[in-house]
């Protein structure tokens, strides 16, 4: 199969060229199309059910995300509270209403929200904070204290120590962020002043994510191709001949892209990698067969009869580690994890893709080549291949004392497989956006920076919901029946006109409270034309629709609001949490205002017509709409504002079960129940399901390569065998991972699928190889000490390659790439030493099952 | 013959035409002042019922219902006003009283019946919204005229269109605004309050007038806000004229107990 398909390419080797070109040529047009989306949203479908319970919290409450600007000032003994700093403040946030996609009502600034405080005895003021900047310190001082003084802005739009302000910037969507904070940051640049500005929040996080994960794109992935290039050519010396699998890389790379992008796919986090991923599982088959040619190519032999032959021989175990690649990768579309899933298929596809060109595009390049060339290939081959280089010895050395000391070997690797067991015990499970920039980054500064003096720049919501408007209408039904049927009783006929109303009620509205209000009207007109004797009874009506319409006003009610309260300050216990904002808060500190002014008043008022009476007020403000991020205006639903000072989804998490534990113990009002949304909530859920689908798609993938394996080997002993250094290299990997507390996210995450790939192509080679061995020798010892010269050197070049190819990554100023880059590094020593060390120490302990040493007799009858 | 036909047609429509009411005027200030009288100053005092309608750009609405009394100290001049609510039930009995004064800050007070509450709210900004409607108090009371500039921009057949710019553009969150003044009954018949930038983030439009006791009443008002969305309508019924409203109503007293005579419909 191997031989027929490459004469076919050697026969057709034009063919074969300009196919690659087309498809190259063809993928590459279709790059410009990219679409980038670094929306963490997005790792959940859209329409799975925390994330459309996110959207319709957002949209019942008119939640946007925001961007937060922080306002320091280190230099003034006053912090921002000086003429200058605030003046700047002013202009800023003046300037910040006029950026394209700024929500302007929204806003949040000292100059564009209300004080409501005393104006002497028995007069309420409401007038702007800050309408136009102070001119003196007693004017900026008088603006730092009425602040602090409300509960609402106080660590949100001022911090505690009162010195600094934040600019809270609702946007339209989130991938404007990026350029929305740029253009803060030119105004930024043309304020005076000393003052210390610091722009972050989560939408920023992601979208300036996406900017440079596209340079990224752009810098490592070449940067690693060429690093891969200069150590093939260390090890082949031919510039010519290592050119063809980085050509096919590319080739492979560039029609991969082309094709996840021609199909409509975004390029989200995880498929910005896929060429990082490519690149190296493209090179290695085409190394293992440069290798065998430089080998078995002698000057004057026909390099196309040579080729052929080298493709016989290793198609089998090419196709086989090609499949279980790509088998490892394929499994990632079991996770419920949309980008996760198209980044593990469109990898598993361009490892397929990679197979078909190494079996026809490298064998038909090689051939094209001048003898010359080759004869110089075969040198530098000669050259590169001798037992007597310090990697051969090392590795000579390394197989003799592994095979010498196998037990002490298998029993090392057993302890360390106990240890992983542990580590893997300790892992922590935990992303945050912000911490994918490195910890001196002006994103990562920012953070630092503004959580240190505010509640906080994340943001969850808690909504509480009634389902009071479900039994309404029955109960309504029934007892404005009964008022019609007393009437009736005291002989006043009212039905008809009533029932009249009704249907037109019915007829103009779905909403029942609309229905009630028309209802209202209807009755109140009713009242005017009644005589003495229907008066009565008309009122009694009137008197139910409006008691109906004040028992749907849930959360008007001050044993509610009491709840809200408790709740409240529970939560804001949690160290994970800053502040909580609640419509409990705005009443309260209304009422505190109408009332005195004084602590003591702070407190919710005592009648659901009180706290309607107290928001009332309050609706006679400049921004009486802030309202409706606290409450539904139906009042049947409210939203608990969740300011957290860390973007950790292990944190976001704490604060859930906190939240559970707290209602588990005083449960929620009779009717009520408690959902999330928020940013921060929803990385919480896509996380839970990326560790629960990973789990779940590597077992997947474990059972199909083992399959293979059985297949490929049909022996059941070297079919597991196979399968152990990639398991014990994964348990490694993870086991490090959990030892030393890095945490558990999405890079990581798909390192299994990596490994799985990588680790058994190692052992695939190496066992089949020994086999062939055993095979020609019949004695394990024999086929050992061979086994440690080529194949354990070719083994070990691609480890090398590939470890050595992504250490640019260690550059790039994202942490995700740094983390692939140092865990493939990783992952490549912990496999090929498994299959190296482990496997040799493991089949000599079972030698006697597996190849038993033949006598020449027996050999020789057989 | 097509001249002489058409001559006849335009003395003949001249004859059957009723005179205008108002000839043309050109003075900015004297269009503005005669509006100012015709929307806010019907009568010497007046009484209305007023349902508002709050719409969110959701959908969301609210609703308030209230009866608005009124009295004239000088035409153009110093007024009172009381606001009592009936309606959502939970504010009802609420009130507002206001003692408007010319060139000077306005009195107002709130009277809160479930807090047994009076407040008085201080002089300063009335620019804030009227109990979370999309109108501000100055829309229901009116904006004083001295406080801005008036420009006469355009005379059509039907409107006078006035530019106005604030003398102190610092306590207002307009840069300006244009009003178009109907040329036979003088109402304001649209508002549009434009930034520096020139864009129009809030309009106001009379959608229905009607002619109460001579006088021409825009009976149903909408205040939209461009930038959310959202927008309220208030209708404003059963209105009366010169119904003879005595000076003691509008006291304190009137906050607690409200003139139960005077706010019912005859």
């Amino acid at each position: 199969m191997g031989r027929r398909l490459a004469e076919f390419a050697m026969n057709h080797p034009k063919a074969v060229f300009i196919g690659t070109l087309l498809i190259t040529l063809l993928g590459t047009a279709l790059i410009p199309l990219i679409q980038i989306d670094t929306d963490p949203e997005n790792m959940l479908p859209a329409d799975q059910e925390d994330r459309v319970r996110h959207n319709a919290i957002k949209e019942q409450f008119n939640l946007n995300d925001m961007i937060v600007v922080g306002v320091v000032n280190d230099d003034h003994p006053e912090g921002v509270f000086n003429p200058t700093s605030l003046s700047a403040v002013h202009a800023l946030s003046r300037g910040i209403a006029e950026i394209d996609g700024v929500i302007r009502q929204d806003l949040l600034s000292l100059s564009t929200v209300d004080n409501i405080e005393q104006a002497g005895p028995g007069t309420i003021r409401f007038e702007w904070m800050m309408n136009t900047p102070p001119q003196t310190a007693a004017e900026a001082t008088a603006i730092r204290e009425a602040t602090l003084d409300l509960p609402l802005f106080r660590d949100t739009l001022i911090s505690g120590d009162g010195e600094a302000t934040a600019i809270y910037v609702p946007i339209v969507a989130k991938d404007q962020s990026h350029r929305i904070s740029r253009e803060i940051q030119a105004l930024i640049d043309e304020l005076e002043g000393d003052n210390q500005y610091h722009i972050t929040g989560l939408p920023v996080a992601e979208d300036t994510f996406g900017v440079e994960m596209f340079i990224q794109m752009a810098i490592s992935a070449p940067l690693a191709a060429l690093v891969i290039f200069a150590l093939m050519w260390w090890f082949f010396r031919s510039v010519t001949l290592v050119a063809a699998p980085m050509l096919m890389a590319f080739a492979v790379v560039l029609t991969t892209m082309g094709a996840l992008i021609g199909m409509g796919y975004t390029v989200h986090i995880m498929s910005s990698m896929i060429p990082i991923f490519l690149m190296p599982i493209a090179v290695v088959d085409s190394v293992h067969i440069i290798s065998e040619f430089a080998d078995r190519y002698r000057k004057g032999r026909d390099a196309r009869e040579t080729m052929a032959e080298v493709m016989e021989h290793l198609f089998t175990p090419m196709l086989y580690t090609s499949i279980t690649s790509a088998i490892g990768f394929a499994s990632l579309a079991f996770t419920p994890i949309p980008p996760v899933q198209v980044f593990g298929l469109f990898v598993a596809a361009g490892i397929l893709l990679a197979f078909l060109l190494t079996v026809i595009f490298i064998p038909a390049y090689t051939v094209r080549l001048k003898p010359e060339r080759l004869a110089a290939l075969q040198a530098s081959g000669r050259r590169a291949a001798p037992d007597d280089t310090g990697l051969a010895r090392g590795l000579i050395g390394l197989g003799g004392m592994a095979v010498k000391n196998a037990k002490i070997v298998v029993s090392v690797f057993a302890l360390g497989l106990v240890i992983a067991g542990y580590g893997i015990s300790q892992i922590t499970v935990n992303d945050n956006p912000v911490r994918w920039f490195q910890s001196d980054h002006r994103i990562r500064v920012a953070d630092r920076v503004l959580n240190e003096h505010f509640a906080g720049t994340y943001s969850a919501y808690l909504r509480l919901e009634s389902d009071v408007s479900a039994a309404a209408p029955a109960d309504f039904a029934e007892e404005s029946s009964a008022i019609i049927e007393q009437a009736e009783g005291a002989g006043v006929d009212i039905r008809g006109p009533w029932q009249q109303m009704l249907r037109e009620a019915e007829q103009n509205s779905d909403d029942f409270n609309a229905k009630l209000e028309q209802l209202s009207l209807a009755v109140d007109d009713a009242l005017f034309m009644a005589g003495d004797q229907a008066y009565p009874w008309w009122e009694s009506l009137l008197t139910l629709i409006d008691e109906t319409r004040g028992r749907l006003n849930v959360f008007q009610r001050p044993e509610m609001l009491a709840y809200i309260a408790d709740f409240q300050a529970a939560l804001a216990d949690s160290p994970e949490v800053g502040k909580v904002n609640t419509l409990a808060d705005l009443v309260r500190t209304v009422y505190r205002e109408l009332r005195s002014g004084d602590e003591s008043d702070y407190r919710i008022p005592e009648s659901r017509q009180a706290v309607a009476q107290t928001i009332l007020s309050f609706q006679g403000s400049h921004r009486p709409h802030d309202l409706w991020r606290m409450v539904t205006p139906d009042y049947q639903a409210a939203n608990l504002w969740l300011q957290l000072s860390s973007g950790d989804n292990q944190d976001m998490q704490a604060v859930v079960d906190q939240a559970e534990a707290y209602v588990e113990e005083n449960p929620l009002p009779q009717g009520i129940t408690m959902s999330w949304g928020g940013l921060n909530y929803i990385n919480v859920v896509w996380q839970d399901a990326m560790v629960k689908g990973m789990a779940q798609s590597l077992a997947i993938a474990w059972v199909m390569v083992a399959v293979m394996m059985l297949l490929l080997f049909r022996s059941f002993v070297f079919g597991l065998l196979a399968m152990i250094p990639l398991t014990v290299s994964i348990a490694f990997i993870y086991g490090v991972v959990g030892l030393i507390g890095k945490y558990y996210d999405m890079p990581i995450a798909v390192l299994s699928s990596l490994t799985l790939g990588l680790s058994v192509d190692f052992a695939i080679h190496f066992i089949e190889r020994s086999r062939e061995n055993y095979r020609r020798t019949g004695s394990f010892t024999k086929s050992m000490q061979l086994m440690f010269r080529e194949p354990a050197r070719a083994i070990s070049r691609n480890a090398i390659v590939i470890a050595i190819g992504f250490l640019p990554l260690l550059a790039a100023p994202l942490v995700p790439y740094n983390t692939v880059g140092i865990f493939l590094a990783s992952i490549m020593a912990t496999s090929a030493i498994a299959s190296i060390v482990l496997l040799p120490a493991l089949m000599k302990l079972i030698r006697r099952w597996i190849m038993p040493d033949r006598s020449q007799t027996t050999e020789e009858s057989a | 013959m097509k001249t002489i036909r058409q001559m006849l047609l335009a003395v003949l429509l001249t004859a059957l035409l009723p005179p205008m009411a108002f000839a043309q005027l050109t003075d900015a200030s004297e269009i503005v002042g005669k509006a100012n009288i015709a929307a806010y100053y019907a009568g010497d005092d007046g009484r209305s019922a007023a349902r508002m309608l709050i719409m969110d750009a959701n959908g969301n609405r609210q609703q308030r219902q209230f009866t608005l009394l009124r009295q004239d100290v000088e035409d153009g001049g110093d007024q009172r006003y009381l606001v009592v609510f009936s309606r959502p039930a939970d504010i009802r009995g609420t009130v507002f009283r206001v003692e408007k004064q010319v060139g000077r800050d306005d009195d107002r007070w709130l009277y809160l019946p479930a807090l047994d509450l009076v407040k008085r709210i201080a002089a300063g900004d009335k620019r804030t919204s009227f109990v979370g409607s999309h109108f501000f108090y100055e829309d229901i009371s009116g904006r004083a005229l001295e406080e801005d500039n008036h420009t006469l921009i355009e005379t059509t057949d039907e409107h006078y269109l006035i530019e106005s710019t604030p003398k102190d553009p610092d306590t207002v969150e307009f840069a300006s605004f244009r009003t178009w003044i109907d040329r036979e009954t003088m109402l304001p018949m649209r508002s549009e309050y434009a930034r520096a930038s020139g864009e129009v983030y809030r309009r106001m439009e009379v959608t229905e007038v009607e002619t109460i006791d001579g006088y021409p009443t825009g009976t149903e008002v909408r205040m939209a806000d461009l930038d959310s969305g959202g927008y309220t309508i208030t209708q404003f019924r059963f209105s009366e004229y010169d119904i003879g409203l005595p000076d003691r109503i509008f006291s304190e007293r009137s906050l607690r107990n409200p003139p139960r005579e005077w706010l019912q419909r005859n």
